[in-house]
């Protein structure tokens, strides 16, 4: 839809005021102070208005006839039209979604949900409409609650109406609503539960860090002073960023109440904003930042992309530097290598003249995590974040030897990993299993000879199958590469690919299917996890033979089964 | 609602499940969007939209439908019998199925695990059958069974913890999460506990017992075969969720949600079964209201429909 049929509206009243103005150019403001200030057009009309009057040259009067609208006071969504303004309503709150959108360097909070009107009334008898609220009004907005909407607007899309909650909007709760929303009362929440929620919660903490840092605007016009740091309570730690001062100093237990939980990248995060209370909070039995801070270290197992301030106990595997030529054409030094714990392996890279030896043990302190083909990357950016442990808390892992055993269960709910060994059944074997065709270009499959972005291709022959691994609770995508196929199958890719030649591809998955179907595997390789599931890559599968008697006598003692 | 070209669904995990948990469920919860997953909510509150089951295969056939060629089946296991069918539309099974049906067909003793998504039929009366549309399934070797069957003894002994830790909790998603309640089968546990009234969980015990003593190796091997066991079951048809309605309810129940399509015999006698009648009662069912009150008529060899 073109910017001139969507504010039509709105295109008609600024015409009216500055009859010279282009009408194209007036959809396009329109569009601006939507999508780049997030100001819908009801809001944006003065100052447009404002804009045409000054470009078109006539004259400035402080009293145009920009709408001031009648209240239009209704009970039913079916008595609005789709131009009314300024309307008063009465709804129950069905849903408050929360999303905070970058718009040029700075934070904005907007929302949207549903609402129903009608709301003292049994639901079937109520008319359900999205909503999209501009005003951070999320405090009042709480689902399952009754509110009184004065101000609102009505927007038509695509024939579908829906209301606009402005920033004047003023919103009375009429009843309080129970219901599962974070709470915005005086509840408090752990910092454990906090980092599963998304949206608006009150929490008490100990702050463990706290210290200035800016947000550089990226069109160029300047910086916005911020405050990083972190709190932590005896279940856990989360990163806060706060938009206003922060006066609170490391070690101070402090009562934040109304921050929003966000992500950044998949770790959680409060932002503290205007509306946001923090207040100085007194438990004598809190625990103090000695103590949190010990238990505040993270272990490989618990690394998300996007962590910051991270302290960790490793185990160096291997060590290069790389030389490589930077944008400016001077020459640049970047060193990495893996590392270990007794909970699995990443990587580690320093952005310094960090040179440790293979074997050795460190302690990093305040590192970031980014994503490296899917696992955890450690980063460093200076050496007085690392230091060098003489004796390690654990005993000397053997990297030839290390799997750190995980259910797969635990494996899907955490991050992403190397160095596992997990277990299940499979219940899949997916298509593109067996021999497939490569682009030489990017290893993409090709799909009927061509690849979807360098088009027609000879194709380079490739081994791979694709399992699903389940355990009835939990399941991943199961991988195994040319290498790890081989070994599984016990033949080599020629055998395999005569094999397929000669009794066809269907056959050769039905083969595979009565061998692997329903059976159990035993899976050494890394998981790559995300928001739609897990992928298991392997290194080495194995069909775990059954034992049932074994079985049954643990599942009975787990239960406790006498028979 | 659809959802954005990029973003992949998270695939369902197979529960694992006995055939008598399963087909005493009346819930279901349908998706609301297109693509969103259906649900059968069993009493304990597992929440089915995949299943990996295994048993003796106790039927399979093949049947000519206005679409083509499917598949029917039932397996067996130490509590009673999973139903299972293979679509027409699923043509990349059906050289499988030919091999299982070849295999029936020797008469010899087959065990079969069987993936597959819920399905389920509704009368109008509330009487649902359940059962199974398989995606993929293999014969396997005894031990493998076993090894299955002590899997779903763990599974329903888990559940069957987590609904005793839910008497007495408070019945909401947090309520339940603190009595300790695993947290993938609190959503499921508290339908399941808003829906079905009280019932007694020793039913449930009595084949997990069985299940055991068979991986232990102190039962007789597979009566999931044998004719013999087959008959018993039918007479100890256990209780189903709806007590002995009356078959010819389940029957112009299902003709008038099937929306004037043709309803297959088969379809009818389990349907008739899962409401608590017996195969006979089934039976003679269908043949009165067919010869001696006419509200059903059969154009079709084996295929009903309504006569109004």
């Amino acid at each position: 839809m073109s910017d001139q049929t969507k504010y039509a509206n709105q295109i008609a009243v600024v015409k009216q005021e500055c009859p010279d103005a282009d009408e194209g150019e007036i959809g396009k403001e329109f569009a601006r102070y939507e999508e780049d200030f997030l100001i819908p057009p009801e809001d944006a009309l003065r100052s447009v208005i404002r804009k045409f009057q000054v470009s078109t040259g006539a004259e400035v009067t402080t009293n145009t006839s920009a709408p001031v609208r009648e209240e239009k006071k209704v009970g039913r969504f079916s008595e609005l039209g789709p131009e009314d303004r300024n309307v008063t309503i009465e709804v129950a709150v069905v849903s408050y979604t929360p999303r905070t959108q970058m718009v040029r360097g700075e934070e904005k909070q907007i929302a949207f949900g549903w609402i129903e009107d009608n709301p003292h009334e049994a639901t079937s008898e109520r008319v359900r409409w999205d909503y999209k609220d501009w005003g951070n009004k999320g405090e009042s907005m709480i689902p399952g609650s009754i509110v009184r909407l004065e101000g609102v607007s009505v927007n038509e899309w695509n024939g579908k109406r829906s209301l606009n909650i402005n920033r004047t909007t003023r919103v009375t709760v009429v009843k309080e609503g129970g219901g599962t929303a974070p709470p915005t009362g005086n509840e408090t929440l752990t910092i454990a539960r906090a980092s599963e929620v998304e949206g608006f919660v009150n929490l008490v903490g100990r702050v463990m860090s706290a210290k200035p840092d800016v947000i550089v605007r990226k069109d160029g016009s300047g910086e916005i002073p911020i405050v990083r740091g972190k709190i932590a309570d005896d279940s856990g730690s989360i990163g806060f960023l706060s938009w206003k001062a922060f006066e609170h100093e490391e070690g101070a237990l402090v009562k934040i109440v109304g921050a929003s939980v966000r992500k950044f990248r998949e770790t959680p995060e409060i932002q503290i904003n205007d509306g946001t209370v923090i207040e100085a909070y007194h438990d004598t039995s809190f625990p103090d930042i000695t103590k949190l801070s010990e238990s505040d270290k993270v272990s490989i197992a618990d690394l998300r992309n996007g962590m910051r301030d991270v302290s960790i106990t490793l185990q160096v595997e291997n060590w290069a530097q790389r030389t490589y030529e930077s944008q400016d054409g001077s020459s640049k030094v970047v060193r990495s290598g893996d590392v270990m714990d007794p909970t699995g392996r990443c990587r580690l890279t320093a952005w310094c003249d960090f040179d440790p030896k293979p074997g050795e043990t460190i302690m990093i302190e305040e590192g970031r995590v980014q994503f490296w083909q899917g696992s955890p990357d450690l980063v460093i950016d200076s050496l007085e974040q690392v230091s060098s442990l003489a004796d390690a808390p654990w005993e000397k892992i053997d990297p030839d030897n290390h799997w750190v055993e995980v259910g797969l269960t635990e494996m899907t709910r955490g991050g992403s990993r190397r160095g596992i060994s997990t277990g299940g059944t499979i219940v899949a074997i997916n298509s593109g299993s067996g021999i497939i065709e490569r682009c030489p270009e990017c290893r993409r499959m090709l799909r009927d000879g061509a690849c979807s972005e360098h088009g027609a291709q000879i194709g380079e022959e490739d081994l791979r199958l694709r399992f699903v691994i389940d355990n009835g609770v939990s399941n991943a995508n199961l991988f195994l590469g040319k290498e790890s196929s081989e070994s599984f199958l016990g033949m080599s890719m020629d055998d395999i690919k005569s094999e397929i030649s000669s009794i066809g591809k269907e056959a050769f998955i039905s083969n595979l299917r009565s061998r692997v179907l329903a059976r159990k595997m035993a899976v050494h390789g890394r998981c790559a996890v995300d928001g739609q599931g897990a992928m298991l890559f392997a290194d080495k599968i194995e069909v775990v033979d059954p034992n049932p008697a074994e079985e049954a006598e643990v599942v009975m003692k787990k239960w406790e089964v006498v028979l | 609602m659809i959802s954005g070209t990029g973003s992949r669904r998270a695939r369902q995990s197979a529960i694992r499940i006995f055939a008598q948990e399963y087909s005493e469920s009346s819930l279901i919860e349908r998706g609301a969007g297109e693509y969103d997953p259906s649900f059968v909510i069993t009493k304990l509150g597992a929440k089915v939209n995949r299943c990996l089951v295994c048993g003796g295969l106790e039927r399979m056939e093949r049947r000519d439908g206005d679409s083509g060629p499917f598949y029917r089946g039932q397996v067996r296991d130490p509590s009673g019998t999973h139903y299972f069918d293979v679509a027409p539309f699923q043509p990349e099974l059906h050289p499988d199925a030919e091999e299982l049906l070849a295999r029936f067909e020797t008469g010899d003793s087959i065990l079969v695990s069987i993936v597959g998504r819920q399905k389920s039929n509704e009368s109008e009366d509330g009487g649902i059958f359940t059962s199974i549309r398989a995606e993929s399934f293999t014969e396997i070797d005894l031990e493998a069974y076993k090894s299955w069957m002590v899997e779903a003894a763990d599974a329903t002994l888990r559940r069957l913890e987590a609904y005793a830790s839910s008497q007495g909790a408070e019945l909401n998603e947090e309520g339940l999460r603190v009595a300790g309640v695993p947290d993938d089968l609190v959503p499921g546990l508290l339908k399941a506990r808003e829906h079905y009234s009280e019932f007694d969980t020793e039913a449930y015990r009595v084949w997990i017992l069985k299940a055991f003593s068979r991986a232990l190796g102190r039962a007789e091997e597979t009566p999931e075969v044998s004719i013999d066991d087959n008959a018993k079951s039918v007479d100890s048809a256990p209780v189903k969720s709806v007590e002995s309605a009356d078959p010819r309810d389940v029957i112009l129940g299902i003709m008038s949600s099937s929306g004037g399509d043709l309803v297959e015999y088969e379809d009818l006698q389990a349907a008739c079964i899962s409401a608590g009648a017996s195969a006979e009662e089934a039976e003679d069912a269908i043949e009165h209201l067919r010869d001696i009150t006419m509200e059903i008529s059969e154009p079709k060899f084996g295929f009903f429909s309504s006569s109004s």
